[in-house]
């Protein structure tokens, strides 16, 4: 009697205790003013980016998806930890959406953070189907602010994703602004004689020239909460005050180089996870991270939220001010990063161990794809900086070996500075890498190596098992891979349930991949040991290799895939699937997996 | 010498000449304004403790009075390493760099003091040592006391100047009155 009572009241007691919040999103034909353009797009709840959702860890959420579009949607919840048939990856997790129809999503929050949800169908995401998660924890943070902001960026092109695609296999160069064209050759020719630039050009085969390839998709207005430049997005504060600003990358192609001028930023989490707080001038924001910073305006003034993209083509733009309307100085764009030989040092039997003195500073959007096995072990003094856009793709077994001292002597601009024994570095970015950021201001850039946890989320341990995933590409074809597979003709990559999976990624291609695992962490191999810090993306630098660390603790099926929406569209993608688990799970998992179609 | 020595000599010798600085911070000087001095505990008088998580105190404020001698039981319940310092936010500030210059020399790393790093001597009778009257520097589950006298009014904090902790928010008020 005495327990029916206890357990009576207990049953009468739990449902105050557990938060329970029920949400409605609406999947919506929008229209997107970037102040530049105004696009027809896709939102949530009428507007692109959809709604901040606010959710408390512990909560058990219930979300409504009403798909008002004429085609199939999903909304995935990117980076949170939840049941894999809740990840809303079509032809992985679930069926999808189709027109007409709600879709409920039920999952318990286990975490905390900031993070965004976005669709994972066709090109919705960069159309515009995008939004901002925002968790508040249990306990307390172990920081303090005033107030906070979600600083949600995006790069919205004028032109659809589908016929961004479309155009890229077309042509991968058609948005690429920075390409050599005719006239710089007879630019060349001026500045360098004729033959001499014919003979330049001819001494490298093919000479289909294509340049920089930091960025492949250029013309975009860079947008901060849907603002672009000159709409300009305020966040107000009293000076004095702590403001944790809340930054998301949304973007489908683009990273960010972040900076306010006039503050000091100290990075407090890193892809939803406390770090040990680092203070900075700069940092870079790799598509789908996220970073929470906390400053502290002290002035009563204006100041710009300076967000940069990579390769310099454009710019998003917002501001912290006492009072709306007030504005701050916006910095001049910076110059474009170039790619240096470094940055293709990962690709295919290259052997450039010896070579000295080279300068290949100014080479920029080469393709050396299908290179082998060549030697140019013996080459000395060699100085290409007026090389541009060469591609190499048909060189195979070449042997060099003994050319010496070759002299270019009517080629100018040489540059050094580029390489590894000078200039910046960073362990993220390969030595003498053209990439490596630094801070407008002189000052500290985050580097990946400054990242650690605040509290380690596992017990460290020794991984029980090594993959490598080489990612690769081909940029003539427009075609994106791993270890040279796409995803369609490519195994699904199978994973047992309590192991720990250390992940071995080899960049050989020319350029950075933003690596996303659904469904569980991703620890980013720092060198810390138990302190490496805990992402969801895992930005990967060309000509590098990075490693990661998982332990497999979700049964299911999920997703794996180079985050820039066009990329993993032409197939740098893999399903995962965990295998074993829990007795409970495993019924779930198969009743789930069968039947499961979609456009994934 | 070889070159990497005296750099290593170099960097010892800048570390504990501002070492030294910062010691004197604690009867003050340049700034116009100090925090206090060390004392003697006197029969009575006052105990607070503060607890040190990761990254903030318990309490985040406390109440003095001018002249008042104060005890500190200060705990480091977190599992990083935590200082409580007591001063101006002008001393905190310079106190930082010495601070940053101690992380990137390994003297703290995450969850552990370099101990032997710390006590070794530079060549010159210096060391690294944390070793100011204002403050300590404590490893997870450490604790120590400071005895100190508020002898002016003053904008006191209390301070973590571990490389980023401040900014983050490791710092509470000394409120006179």
């Amino acid at each position: 009697m005495k327990t029916t009572l206890l357990s009576g009241a207990l049953a009468l007691l739990l449902p105050v205790i557990s938060l329970a919040g029920e949400y409605d999103l609406t999947v919506d034909r929008v229209e997107i003013d970037t102040g530049d353009f105004v696009k027809e797009g896709i939102g949530y709840n009428g507007a692109s980016p959809g709604p901040v959702l606010r959710f408390k860890e512990g909560e058990d959420v219930t979300i409504n998806v009403t798909n008002n579009l004429d085609e199939m949607t999903s909304i995935h919840w990117h980076g949170l930890i939840l049941p894999f048939n809740q990840d809303g990856v079509p032809g992985i997790s679930f069926a999808g959406i189709q027109p007409g129809e709600t879709f409920t999503y039920k999952f318990p929050i286990t975490q905390a953070g900031t993070y965004w949800f976005h669709s994972h169908s066709g090109f919705q995401e960069p159309d515009g189907a995008y939004g901002a998660i925002v968790i508040e924890p249990e306990g307390r943070e172990p920081f303090r602010y005033n107030r906070e902001y979600v600083v949600q960026l995006t790069d919205k092109h004028p032109h659809s994703g589908d016929r961004i695609m479309r155009n890229l296999k077309m042509m991968p160069d058609y948005y690429n602004r920075e390409q050599q064209t005719v006239g710089e050759f007879f630019s060349d020719v001026s500045e360098n004689g004729l033959m001499n630039t014919v003979k330049d050009r001819m001494a490298w085969g093919g000479m289909r020239m294509m340049k920089a390839d930091v960025e492949d998709l250029q013309g975009f207005t860079g947008l901060i909460n849907g603002k672009g430049p000159d709409q300009n997005w305020t966040g107000i504060f009293k000076p004095g005050e702590r403001i944790r600003l809340r930054f998301i990358n949304s973007s489908a192609m683009t990273y960010f180089d972040i900076r306010i001028p006039g503050l000091e930023m100290t990075v407090v989490q890193a892809d939803g996870n406390n770090v040990q707080p680092v203070s900075v001038d700069e940092f870079r924001i790799g598509v789908a991270e996220t970073y929470d910073v906390i400053v502290r305006p002290r002035d009563d003034k204006a100041y710009t939220i300076f967000a940069e993209s990579m390769g310099r083509s454009g710019y998003a733009r917002a501001t912290l001010a006492p009072e709306e309307g007030m504005e701050g100085s916006v910095p001049e764009l910076r110059e474009s990063a170039r790619l240096t030989m470094a940055d293709m040092g990962g690709m295919h039997g290259m052997d450039h161990g010896s070579m000295e003195g080279m300068d290949h500073s100014q080479m920029a959007g080469m393709d050396h794809s299908a290179m082998k096995d060549m030697d140019h072990s013996n080459m000395e003094d060699m100085d290409h900086s007026n090389m541009e856009g060469m591609d190499h793709s048909q060189m195979a077994g070449m042997d060099h070996s003994a050319m010496k001292g070759m002299d270019h002597s009517n080629m100018e601009g040489m540059d050094h500075s580029n390489m590894a024994a000078g200039g910046a570095s960073d362990p993220f970015y390969a030595p003498g890498s053209g990439l490596v950021p630094t801070a407008a201001n002189g000052g500290k850039f985050l580097s990946y190596a400054d990242l650690k946890a605040q509290s380690p989320l596992y017990e460290d341990r020794e991984p029980t098992r090594d993959i490598e995933l080489r990612l690769t590409g081909n940029m003539e074809r427009y075609t994106w891979s791993i270890n040279g597979v796409k995803y369609e003709d490519a195994d699904p990559i199978r994973l047992q349930y309590g192991e720990r999976v250390r992940f071995k990624f080899v960049n050989e291609t020319m350029m950075t991949h933003p690596m996303h695992l659904h469904g569980m962490w991703s620890m980013l191999d720092v060198g810390a040991g138990q302190w490496n810090p805990v992402k969801h993306t895992i930005s990967v630098q060309p000509g590098t290799t990075v490693f990661m660390e998982t332990e497999v603790d979700e049964p299911g099926q999920w997703a794996f895939h180079c985050h820039l929406s066009y990329h993993a569209a032409a197939g740098m993608f893999r399903k995962v699937i965990v295998e074993g688990g829990p007795e409970s799970t495993k019924a779930a998992v198969s009743a789930q997996t069968t039947g499961v179609g979609g456009d994934a | 010498m070889s070159v990497s020595k005296f750099v290593v000599a170099a960097i010892a010798m800048s570390v504990s000449m501002t070492a030294l600085g910062a010691g004197s911070h604690g009867s003050g000087h340049g700034h116009g304004a100090k925090s206090g001095e060390p004392a003697k505990f006197p029969e009575g008088g006052r105990t607070i403790t503060v607890e040190m998580h990761d990254n903030y105190y318990e309490p985040e404020a406390f109440d003095v009075k001018k002249g008042e001698i104060v005890r500190f039981m200060v705990e480091n319940k977190g599992s990083l390493v935590h200082e409580f310092n007591i001063g101006t936010p002008a001393m905190h500030e310079a106190h930082q760099d010495e601070m940053m210059m101690m992380v990137e020399h390994g003297v703290i790393q995450g969850g552990k003091l370099n101990h032997k790093m710390m006590e070794m001597d530079m060549g010159n009778g210096k060391t690294m040592k944390h070793d100011d009257p204002n403050s300590v520097l404590l490893e997870p589950g450490e604790s120590k006391e400071i005895v100190w006298k508020f002898t002016d009014k003053g904008d006191i904090e209390f301070a973590c100047n571990v490389p980023g902790h401040y900014q983050a928010g490791m710092y509470g008020d000394v409120n006179f009155n």
